[in-house]
């Protein structure tokens, strides 16, 4: 049952504080609908401009209230449980597409902004922002960032932290600043943006980012491959690096044993490479299909949902990509002894997995421990991005850290000294 | 510095890693931004990662404040000695520890050279993509100082893309380990904010690089325009085409008669040339190549050459990677200057840098990253006519200035450094320098680690740099200028 930490009257009182503050209606009561995690937020905030915001987390902090931040709502229940949430900050009155400088190749957009949508201005331009995660209609720039979140396009154009060129942001005190810029090129003062990207809301509140972006190839072809066993996907992955192939995207999923591989690029070339790779296929003894136009975008919308619409446990898979035939054997066997259902999907040649498990709680935590037990710190992990409270009590959700922690601690006590912005959930229980 | 201090620094390093000799100390005192010297105490030359720590925990003990360097080919005197500090000079730690192809990766020491990871991986068909112009000296550890780029960034992104992980001793001489060998390591990404920390954060001592794949095929072009407008329009019209070319390279006239005088790459005599280089699989090169073709000859293009074999890509890229060493033949002295700005205000902004050249009456050649607005103006100078440094200093930041004007930034590749410093409350707001300061404190709380560079400092901004001075051991004849 989802509980709230404050009693009503606590919580219309501040409702009626917040709103003063603001000057404006930004507060309301929390309900069910906003649990995070199951823990209904005691006052949900929606600010509408980034002095308002800042002023609202101020506040939090001051009063010694605990805060969690929403875009979208995607990826809320990431982390462990909070213990309480005494604030919900919303992004989604801001949620602009602010600037496209399409000479350069660049845009700045607000946190509440979703992708879907901010892909659809960039496309006038025949430019987007080249991240692809989970969920894109309703995820947010701003939890796509803080979660350093991304798709099968990772394989061409890298993750948030590689795509970011600046950010504005609302420290915990309520003064707002400012990283890097609107040029691709810039190594002046620290990159906070990139500290900031995956830190899981808890430095800070992003409230713009600036990004690179792609232009929008003018032609795609995906090859849709089906092999009679993983051994194979590994070997396709090693034979297309070494003849030089540069798919955009390079997709396994298990069982059974696929892959799509997805060039784009001018209409020659695309199909050129797609033929190449299919004959490819052909060696390592998998069968394949060539996709274009609406049949190649349903088959990746049900590629992504394969993990990702599935009810029960997501867990984020990192391997030294040399490991993969070796992992996705391991996981076969274990999943078989036991007995839960493991689907696998995620970026064949930079060893990023994704696993959805179904079965006994008990079994998915020996599951996820003996996973771990493989992969010594630095050389892999294994995160739990969704499970149920009963798994989130067996199994540290992040993962062992790792020597780095006790900075990753004090970059923390320094951005947040009051341990408001979402307390104990942050990678590393920060 | 205390004689006790001394002696356990010279416990921990032995005698030849030691050195206070005043003459051998000269080597040290500049980076490749030799206008700003120090001399500093006392340098070591740690042979172990076990040595650095425990010089560093030293340092931390004492509260003696300590400076990390390499090659010392940086351009903006981030490791610029502290006088009463240690200068832990890290050129003995080059070894390659790992090579590991199935994983496309490489570990190696800080001292290793940039170049040499390259070498080290080429038989296998891969390499490593930064490639800054010093990349045969700059060494890998600044490179992660710095976060150094190169021409093929553009394309491929700059140093913080290819480090997967570091190993590196913290400010207090605790070691850690940031990243890793696979990706996305649970935690804060330290590793993000270390990149190009330029030093004040901790000091590094191991790398992890990510590999690249040779690509299939790799074309090269020159064309010249006559004038810079119409080569910057012509790269304008290149990324609204949908391409992202490897590299895109402006030099101007008096860039590509400094690189003629000293390298012969026979480049047209012209206002501006362009190179262009493209790279991937052979049928994607060829078709591409052929648009860029045609966008140079739109935008008035003329004398090209296309790069037949390697023996001529390789003339072609030796002409603008020696531009800035190549000034020396047209200038007694330069200022170098690194600012940003969108790629779509080049044209604006190179029109106000011709003005500036005019009103001034010092020369101004630009070599520059014309893909990513990453502008090289050189302002020469001659420092025996009275009053021309602090001329050409004043033009040289008035050129950052215009940077700022349109959005840019301040540094695109060189770093504030000691340098720089001064100029960064005109990028950012105090509250801005704050922030970066909250992350300061979480790593060195005491400011040990290469204090007084990248963040403004009284003691450096209430001075006027003094005009340039000839390093002594350029008088000497012992180094060149980078």
């Amino acid at each position: 049952m989802p509980s709230r930490s404050q009693s009503l009257d606590i919580v219309l009182a501040q409702v009626a504080e917040l709103d003063a503050l603001a000057g404006a209606a930004i507060a309301r009561p929390g309900s069910e609908a906003d649990a995070v995690d199951g823990v209904v937020p005691g006052v949900v905030a929606t600010p509408a401009t980034p002095g308002v915001l800042a002023r609202t987390l101020a506040w939090a902090t001051e009063t010694g209230h605990t805060v969690v931040v929403r875009g979208g709502g995607t990826k809320l229940g990431w982390g462990p449980p909070p213990r309480s949430v005494d604030l919900l900050l919303s992004t989604t009155a801001m949620s602009a597409v602010l600037e496209h400088r399409h000479g350069d190749l660049t845009a700045t957009l607000q946190a509440g902004a979703t992708l879907a949508e901010t892909n659809r201005v960039l496309r006038r331009h025949r430019q987007w922002l080249p991240l692809d995660p989970p969920w894109s209609d309703r995820a947010t720039i701003g939890g796509i960032v803080s979660a350093n979140d991304s798709g099968p396009h990772r394989q061409r154009h890298g993750a948030p932290r590689d795509l970011i060129i600046g950010m504005t942001l609302a420290r915990a005190d309520g003064l707002l600043a400012k990283t890097g810029g609107i040029v691709v090129k810039n190594v002046a003062g620290y990159d906070l943006a990139r500290l900031l990207t995956g830190s899981f809301g808890c430095l800070g509140v992003i409230l713009t980012a600036t990004f690179k972006l792609a232009p929008l190839a003018e032609a795609s072809r995906t090859v849709s491959a089906e092999f009679p066993a993983n051994a194979h996907v590994a070997a396709v992955v090693a034979d297309l690096r070494a003849h030089a192939f540069t798919p955009t995207a390079l997709e396994l999923g298990a069982p059974p044993a696929t892959m799509f591989i997805r060039f784009e690029s001018v209409e020659t070339v695309v199909v050129d490479q797609a033929e190449q790779a299919a004959r490819l296929v052909r060696g390592h003894g998998g069968t394949s299909v060539i996709l274009t136009g609406e049949e190649e975008t349903l088959a990746w919308r049900e590629h992504e949902a394969r993990v990702f619409d599935r009810d029960g446990t997501i867990v984020k898979l990192a391997i030294l990509p040399g490991e993969l035939a070796a992992t996705l054997v391991w996981l076969d066997a274990t999943a078989k002894t036991r007995q839960l259902d493991c689907v696998v999907t995620g970026r064949a040649d930079l060893g990023v997995l994704y696993l959805a498990l179904d079965g006994a709680v008990s079994e998915q935590a020996a599951f996820v421990t003996a996973l771990r037990e493989r992969l010594p710190v630095g050389r892999g992990s294994a995160t739990i991005q969704r499970a149920d409270r009963e798994l989130k009590t067996l199994l540290d959700v992040w993962g062992q850290v790792g020597d780095g922690l006790r900075v990753m601690q004090e970059v923390k006590r320094r951005f947040d000294p009051t341990g408001t912005l979402n307390p104990g959930r942050g990678p590393g229980g920060l | 510095m205390d004689t006790i201090f001394l002696a356990e620094l010279g416990r921990i390093v032995g005698p030849d890693g030691l050195v206070r000799d005043l003459g051998e100390l000269l080597t040290y005192q500049s980076d490749g931004l030799v206008r700003l010297r120090e001399q500093p105490a006392v340098a070591v030359l740690p042979d172990t990662v076990d040595q650095v720590q425990q010089v560093v925990r030293l340092c931390h003990r004492s509260k003696v404040p300590f400076v990390a360097r390499g090659s010392g080919t940086g351009l903006s005197g981030g490791a610029l000695p502290h006088p009463d500090g240690v200068l832990i000079v890290l050129t003995r730690l080059n070894r390659v520890l790992d090579i590991d192809i199935p994983n496309q990766q490489i570990t190696v020491e800080p001292g290793v050279l940039n170049l040499e990871v390259t070498r080290r991986v080429a038989s296998e068909g891969y390499y490593y993509a930064p490639d800054p112009s010093s990349q045969v000296i700059c060494s890998i550890g600044g490179n992660v100082a710095e976060n150094s780029g190169g021409a093929h960034c553009l394309k491929y992104g700059f140093t913080v893309h290819h480090v997967l992980g570091v190993e590196a001793v913290l400010p207090d001489g605790e070691l850690v380990h940031l990243g890793g060998e696979a990706l996305d390591s649970p935690g804060l990404d330290l590793l993000g904010v270390l990149v190009g920390s330029e030093g004040t954060l901790a000091v590094v001592t191991k790398v992890t690089l990510r590999l690249l794949r040779r690509p299939e095929a790799v074309q090269t072009l020159l064309a010249a325009f006559d004038s810079t407008d119409a080569a910057g329009n012509a790269v304008s019209d290149i990324i609204s085409a949908g391409i992202i070319p490897a590299a895109i390279e402006m030099m101007d006239r008096t860039t590509i008669r400094a690189a003629e005088a000293a390298v012969h790459p026979g480049f047209p005599d012209a206002e501006a040339v362009l190179i262009v280089e493209l790279d991937g699989p052979k049928s994607e090169v060829a078709v591409l190549f052929a648009q860029i073709e045609a966008v140079c000859a739109r935008n008035n293009g003329w004398g090209v050459q296309v790069a037949r074999d390697e023996a001529q890509r390789g003339r072609i890229w030796m002409g603008r990677k020696a531009a800035f060493a190549a000034m020396g033949r047209i200038s007694p002295s330069y200022y170098v200057q690194d600012g940003v700005i969108p790629r779509s205000r080049l044209p604006e902004v190179l029109r106000r840098i011709r003005q500036l050249e005019i009103d001034s009456g010092l020369t101004i050649g630009n070599v520059f990253h014309a893909g990513d607005g990453n502008l090289h103006p050189l302002v020469c100078y001659d420092e025996a006519v009275a009053g021309q440094a602090e001329l050409a200093e004043q033009v040289a930041t008035e050129i950052l200035t215009y940077c700022l004007d349109v959005g840019g930034s301040l540094t695109g590749e060189h770093g504030i450094g000691a340098d720089k410093a001064c100029h960064m409350p005109k990028m950012f707001t105090p509250e801005d320098l704050d922030t970066m300061q909250l992350v300061r404190a979480a790593f060195d709380p005491d400011q040990i680690c290469n204090p007084g560079k990248l963040f403004p400092t009284p003691r450096l901004c209430g001075e006027v740099p003094g005009p340039y001075r000839a390093h002594p051991a350029e008088v000497a004849g012992l180094v060149d200028r980078v």
